[in-house]
């Protein structure tokens, strides 16, 4: 039957698109191009039973190996850590021009300033894509007119996927007592936009254009070009269906430089959906703060970006603009699913981003990072929060409260919150939510004689497992306690810390931080004496 | 209903004993209280209440022994809805919750009492106590409703005016110190306040010579 509707869907797509023409915003008119509002509503698979997204699962490590070789194919220096080519750089308000164009010719003679992006107080410093960007820019950090300088380090979301429904499968809302939370407030955030900087969302029908390259995996095998391609995109019916499309709040993609923020990757609308799947309309799965609005900011680019051929790939840079865009444009909570590893303070852009929009009065959450068995290194984005009052880091916990084996353990780690575990769980130990079905998606999975152009509108619940699903576990509590009351990020985190179960040793640890959220200890608050 | 009725015979008593305008031997008095506290525990009660400051209603007995001596006990009520907060950073977050605090203090003093003139007598007293503190509020479970009681220590000074024959008033200030109830928890453990004393502006209406 599915079958039956998927080939219907395409042929309706197909013949929309070629009749009325192919308008939208692109960065490539000739390769990529969205219509929106044009294409049929998803298709449900129902639950996608998927042990795939997870830290170290196989498929997983197949999905970044070929990312990173599609972004070598594209001569992105994909693998890399940084972003060849460029330094993002924040000079001192009294530096002159004469003065600025020294600093950067001192460190490279093929330094060029860019045109400054909106939502920035930094600049971007072009330079060859041969020459040493961290050296670069440790050089220029050196020099009096510079108040930080640094390469343009990618991001990366930081999740693993599974399946579907509340009472059987979505042990992680109990787990943070969110059943008597929703007693206490019903309205579940309402009146708060909670701003998602993540791979998009699946927030409307469209139907995407595009010229697909081929490309070489992470093995050498080549997957010939698709040419020019239709591609079907259906808006999440749990996120924005219903007559729900009124709460995405101002959208925007930092990847296409774009109002159009659609997720190529399943990532994001995973995520939102924690933070505020439709709940309570006897579909599928129930999420956080239900009622809150959100506002897709994307940031982080996926292989399918990519092969679309986006003109930026998610460093540094564009988390930085997404999160002073969100601060800008209303958001109150901001969740970043996401996270790099490397030095502490290496990332001065992004935390003088996480700094303005605290000022602001913006409750953050960031991942704190699936690194634990590898090494267990240290997550620069999640260790600004640490240092931050107002923004915090989530570390996860499996369906029994221990520490999930992949959670990144640290000083910097502040809280807990259900990210899940197949250990001992199968798929059970899973966080659910509606996604693409990703056996539709990433295609790319498939060996050539099979890879097919992706489609976007066959839906699912699926399980996914990292820090990446803890985060919106933290925001839409949080949404709810502005709602509740707590205006200042600060306060926020203070109440999460507080109301925390304590987990492993008495008092804040590495593992677990201050606990594991409990979302009624926190809405409920304080009485005199207890 | 026995304790009244102890009280009318002691003022038939005293009236009895004393029929000219001497003040009596021995007199037992009841009497009506009313006191406006302004409680120690400033930051955990303008949370919850928006101020820190609050009525007690209630009345007690007094035994009058040579005009100086007196042993005092009494009973007295608060009670207020406020609602649940949280206390951050000095900064207090109302939030919306519907919450009832009751507090009744049992008390027990002696005192002496000065003869400045014929209608004042000023006195001064010391004494202990046991408060009885309950609070409740929504969405809560049995466990999170408090219902404790603690002993704590009071003195008080202030002067005796007479209306009337029958009729005195009595205007004292009070101190209290109740530890063991507030700063095991809540906001008065966030806020470091541990008394649910304060200090009180108290007036008594007297029966009785």
């Amino acid at each position: 039957m599915n079958g039956i509707r998927l080939r219907v869907g395409t042929v309706v797509v197909l013949a929309g698109a070629l009749a009325i023409g192919l308008r939208g915003q692109t960065a490539d008119e000739s390769r990529f191009a969205i219509v929106q509002n044009l294409g049929l509503p998803a298709i449900d698979e129902g639950v996608v039973v998927d042990s795939t997204h997870r830290p170290g699962a196989e498929v997983e490590l197949r999905r970044a190996a070929i990312r990173a070789s599609v972004a070598r194919s594209a001569g992105n220096g994909g693998g890399s850590r940084y972003v060849p080519g460029r330094v993002i750089v924040k000079f001192k308000d009294t530096a002159s021009e004469g003065a600025r164009a020294s600093a950067m010719s001192s460190v490279s003679r093929t330094a060029v300033m860019g045109a400054r992006p909106n939502y920035a107080d930094f600049d971007i410093v072009r330079i060859d894509p041969a020459e040493d960007p961290e050296a670069a820019a440790l050089a220029l950090g050196q020099r009096p007119e510079v108040l930080y300088a640094q390469a343009a380090y990618r991001i990366h979301s930081l999740f693993k996927p599974n399946d579907p429904m509340y009472a059987e499968y979505q042990w992680n809302l109990p787990l943070i007592n969110m059943e008597r939370a929703w007693d206490i407030q019903p309205l579940a955030g309402s009146s708060i936009t909670v701003a998602v900087v993540d791979t998009g969302l699946a927030y409307q029908n469209a139907t995407i254009t595009a010229n697909i390259p081929a490309f070489r995996d992470d093995e050498g095998t080549l997957y010939p070009a698709l040419g020019n391609v239709t591609i079907p995109y259906a808006a999440a019916p749990q996120l924005v269906g219903a007559g729900n499309a009124g709460r995405i709040v101002a959208p925007h993609d930092f990847i296409w430089d774009s109002t159009t923020p659609l997720d190529f990757d399943g990532h994001g609308t995973h995520v939102s959906g924690t933070v505020g799947q439709l709940t309570n309309d006897g579909i599928g799965t129930a999420g956080v703060a239900f009622n809150v609005k959100l506002m897709p900011v994307k940031v982080i680019e996926s292989t399918w970006d990519y092969l679309f051929g986006a003109p930026h790939e998610g460093d540094d840079s564009d988390l930085a603009l997404g999160i002073r865009y969100a601060a800008d444009n209303g958001a109150k909570i901001i969740n970043m699913s996401i996270g790099r590893t490397g030095a502490a303070g290496s990332a001065p852009v992004v935390e003088s981003a996480m700094r303005y929009a605290v000022g602001k009065g913006v409750f953050i959450a960031v991942a704190a990072g699936n690194g634990y068995e590898d090494g267990n290194p240290v997550e620069v984005i999640a260790e600004i929060a640490s240092r931050l009052p107002g923004a915090v880091s989530v570390a996860a916990v499996d369906p029994a409260k221990a520490h999930a084996y992949y959670s990144t353990s640290g000083s910097y780690v502040e809280l807990s919150a259900p990210g899940g575990s197949e250990r001992g769980f199968d798929r059970y130990g899973f966080v659910w939510q509606q996604t693409f079905d990703y056996r539709f998606t990433e295609t790319y999975l498939n060996p050539p004689d099979s890879y097919t152009a992706p489609r976007f509108d066959v839906l699912a619940y699926v399980g996914y497992i990292g820090t990446s699903m803890a985060t919106p576990h933290v925001s839409g509590v949080a949404a709810m306690l502005m709602q509740q009351g707590i205006t200042n990020p600060a306060a926020i985190e203070d109440a999460l810390e507080k109301g925390a179960i304590d987990l492993g040793t008495p008092g804040r640890d590495d593992l677990f931080g201050f606990g594991l959220i409990d979302a009624r200890a926190a809405l409920r608050g304080l009485g005199l004496a207890r | 209903m026995r304790l009244g009725a102890l009280f009318l015979l002691g003022s038939l008593f005293a009236a009895t004993a004393s029929a000219d305008d001497r003040p009596p031997t021995f007199a037992i008095r009841p009497f009506f209280l009313f006191a406006e506290q302004s409680f120690a525990a400033v930051d955990t009660f303008d949370a919850t209440f928006g101020h820190s400051y609050g009525p007690f209603f209630g009345g007690g007995g007094q035994v009058v022994i040579h005009d100086r001596f007196v042993v005092e006990v009494s009973a007295s009520r608060f009670q207020k809805d406020g609602q649940r907060a949280f206390l951050s950073n000095g900064v207090s977050y109302p939030l919306g919750i519907p919450l009832t605090a009751t507090i009744t203090p049992i008390e027990v003093t002696g005192g002496y009492r000065f003869r400045l003139s014929s209608r004042v007598r000023p006195y001064v007293a010391a004494g202990v106590g046991t408060w009885s503190y309950k609070e409740t509020s929504s969405f809560a479970d049995p466990d999170d409703n408090v219902d404790t009681r603690h002993a704590g220590w009071v003195v008080n000074g202030g002067a005796e005016f007479r209306l009337h024959k029958w009729v005195g008033l009595a205007v004292d200030a009070e101190y209290s110190h109740v530890p063991g109830i507030l700063g095991q928890g809540g906001i008065s453990q966030q806020a470091g306040e541990s008394d649910l004393g304060g200090v009180a502006g108290r007036v008594k209406v007297i029966i009785g010579r």
